[in-house]
């Protein structure tokens, strides 16, 4: 009973009421609207300045929005709560690591920020295939086990909200392949995954629900099997191009 | 993950205790000065360096070293501690750790505390060094009232710390870093030398303890304020 | 609000220059020579009241550093901007009419004087306090860190304050260093007083002018963003 329709049911999920995010004069999302499905997978697409990662830094509630607000299955949510960031786990292409610590350490240094009691750190390892590199440094791991530990380490808590910015990038492909089960399991399990990414045929095969953003507008919203994977390249670059050419005409002037 | 575990880790999400934070926070900072001892070596050098400097700029014909020594010792610390703290967040820089570290429920004063307190015992294990190296350098005479010594030198670290940790955080994310540190810390930094200074020197010259009450207070007033000043504005340093 | 600030600030401005006016007048024409110090105590008429705006400006930069990180309102960042500009002029005013003084009556720049040595401390809080306003990548960060810089430095000097003069307390000057004279003459405590207000309205004079600017120049970038 996966919650994937695009019916604005404020009741399932992560709901976006007309945000707004400016930066001084720039405007980084103008009056996003969408409903982000509970316990299921959404990518979040869109070119670079698009405000994918602004969006999903509101999400996480290092930054407030403007205007508008964020609600969780129907209640409005305050981003910058202890109970709020006790729920969701995020991962960006900062690994958030302690290089002189080690896998064991920076695992049970999270566990502690989180107040976890009895965290099994050897299951998280495990869960990553770093388990037999539990002792050893950080600052020796490669790219590939740096992103694997964080994401150990971004689901210890077992949130309930996964928050994921360009994952995918720079991985091996032992860790992606990794990366793909592990979502697939989150989403199994009931549990909310927002993904912005780049690949935009891997992020469609994951995806229960699709949301495209351009300079800040939402220029696609729906859930992922009303969508041709075929096709979906081709109309990404249009809906891109679209935008582009209705801003410089409103605007004026190329920007 | 089964329902099971679910229901186990969702116990477990009572979220952190406040004191909890503030030990492993601590903790983990000195746990990583331990194995990398980058600003341990470089304090304790700079310590050793700038005695041997202030011995070889004294004419001991003309100054007795006791009448300076003691403000020497409170300009050193300074100048230490600022190496020191002053990196205090690089660790958390490399790799956005701070940023993760802020997507945790743990408490920002919290945080703050754990890192006052570790950069305490850091700088603190530091002005022991200098006390003993200005003393070798010096022939200084501690014997008088040493406990209450330690006292005010631990107050005046304290407060330092406290302060240098709070615009230790904000320097780090400014274009001009860790130079602009300096500027906003010395002018709070004046009542610190001022009666540390004052204190230190008298029991130097062997005066009793009740002309140095007053001043041990002050620099605990001065602690007090700069831990709590710190605890809460924080928060509002390390927010995006 | 904008061009209420602004006329009220132009408003401000020319009362404070006028009563700045007849304070100078005053000064040169009006009240006797002080029997001590001589004529070069008149500069105290220039700097008592420059200190004494120099400590308003930052208490009004404190306070609206308080209201901004308190309750987020852009015009108290605004306010506290103005006023920090202000505040640094007049403490700039203090700091060479200081020494000036110092040198002409006593032979000495630096006196260690506890009021002015507070008021140098003061010059540095507010340089780190404008600094730290550009020195960020975003300008809301800067703002924000202005903030804290400006609280805490308020919140330092009381204690700054107690540890200044208790420091003159054990080092005292040979010199007296009585401003007012032994004897506080009515004529001069007018013309102290007159000063004090001419200064102040011209100070609230600049800081409205300024806030309407900065006020303008925001809501452009506002509109410009929309």
């Amino acid at each position: 009973m996966n919650a994937s329709s695009t019916r604005s049911s404020h009741d399932g999920g992560l709901g976006l009421h007309a945000l707004r995010r400016r930066f001084g004069a720039h405007v980084a999302l103008r009056d996003v609207a969408a409903t982000l499905p509970a316990g299921a997978i959404t990518a979040v697409f869109g070119p670079n300045g698009a405000g994918k990662s602004t969006l999903l830094k509101l999400l996480a509630g290092s930054l407030q929005p403007t205007d508008g607000s964020i609600s969780w299955k129907g209640a409005t949510l305050d981003t910058r709560s202890a109970e709020w960031r006790a729920r969701i786990g995020v991962l960006s292409h900062d690994t958030h690591l302690y290089a002189p610590l080690s896998a064991r350490e920076c695992l049970s240094f999270h566990a502690r920020m989180h107040g976890l009691r009895s965290p099994d750190l050897d299951a998280a390892l495990d869960r990553v295939d770093l388990l037999d590199r539990a002792e050893d440094r950080v600052a020796g791991f490669s790219r590939g086990m740096r992103q694997r530990l964080a994401l150990a380490r971004t689901l210890l808590h077992d949130p309930d909200v996964v928050l994921l910015d360009e994952p995918f990038t720079g991985l091996d492909a032992h860790a992606a392949q990794l990366l793909e089960e592990v979502l697939r399991t989150l989403r199994d399990g009931q549990r909310t995954v927002v993904l912005v990414t780049h690949a935009l045929s891997e992020g469609l095969a994951l995806a229960d629900h699709v949301l495209m953003l351009v300079r800040g507008a939402v220029v696609l919203d729906t859930p992922s099997e009303r969508l041709e994977a075929d096709t979906f390249a081709e109309r990404y670059h249009a809906l891109v191009d679209a935008a582009e050419i209705a801003r410089a005409t409103t605007t004026g002037a190329p920007s | 993950m089964s329902a099971q575990d679910h229901d186990r880790v969702a116990d477990d999400r009572a979220g952190p205790g406040w004191a909890a934070v503030v030990m492993a926070v601590a903790a983990k900072d000195l746990r990583i000065e331990f194995r990398t001892r980058a600003r341990t070596l470089t304090m304790a050098g700079f310590v050793v360096m700038v005695g041997l400097l202030f011995f070889f700029s004294v004419d001991r014909a003309l100054v007795r070293p006791q009448d300076i020594a003691s403000g020497l010792t409170w300009i050193t610390l300074i100048l230490a501690g600022l190496i020191g703290v002053g990196r205090t967040f690089e660790i958390e820089k490399a790799d956005g750790a701070m940023t993760g570290l802020l997507l945790t429920p743990a408490p920002r004063d919290a945080i703050y505390l754990g890192k006052v307190l570790a950069n305490f015992i850091l700088v603190y294990a530091i002005v022991l060094l200098t006390t003993a190296v200005f003393g070798l350098f010096f022939q200084l005479d501690y014997s008088n009232h040493p406990g209450a010594l330690l006292l005010l030198l631990a107050a005046g670290t304290l407060g330092f710390v406290a302060l240098a940790t709070l615009f230790g955080a904000l320097t780090a994310e400014t274009t001009l870093g860790e130079s602009l540190l300096p500027i906003l810390l010395f002018p709070l930094l004046v009542p610190m030398v001022i009666y540390g200074a004052a204190a230190s020197s008298r029991l130097l010259l062997g005066r009793p303890l009740s002309e140095v009450e007053g001043q041990v207070r002050m620099l605990a007033a001065f602690a007090l304020l700069a831990v709590s000043v710190g605890a809460v504005l924080f928060g509002q340093i390390v927010e995006e | 609000m904008n061009a209420r600030t602004g006329w009220f600030g132009i408003g401000m401005a020319l009362a404070g220059v006028l009563v700045s006016a007849y304070t100078l007048w005053m000064v040169f024409f009006w009240v006797p020579t002080e029997v001590s110090m001589g004529i070069v105590q008149r500069i105290f008429y220039i700097h008592v009241p420059s200190a004494w705006v120099a400590f308003l400006a930052f208490g009004i930069v404190a306070v609206s550093s308080a209201v901004y990180l308190w309750l987020g309102d852009e015009r108290a960042d605004i306010a506290a901007l103005s006023a920090a500009e202000g505040g640094i002029i007049f403490t700039t005013i203090v700091l060479i009419t200081g020494p000036l003084w110092g040198k002409i009556a006593w032979n000495a720049y630096w006196t260690g004087e506890p009021r002015l040595t507070l008021t140098l401390v003061l010059g540095f809080i507010y340089v780190g306090y404008l600094m730290v306003r550009n020195a960020t990548d975003t300008p809301e960060r800067g703002k924000r860190f202005a903030a804290v810089v400006g609280i805490v430095g308020a919140l330092f000097i009381p204690l700054i304050h107690m540890s200044v003069y208790w420091f003159r307390g054990l080092h005292p000057d040979p010199v007296i260093l009585n401003p007012e004279g032994p004897t506080a003459d009515p004529e001069i405590q007018t013309t102290l007083y007159v000063g004090l207000l001419g200064f102040t309205l011209l100070f609230l004079g600049l800081m409205a002018l300024r806030y309407s600017v900065e006020r303008a120049h925001r809501t452009l970038e506002l509109r410009e963003a929309a």
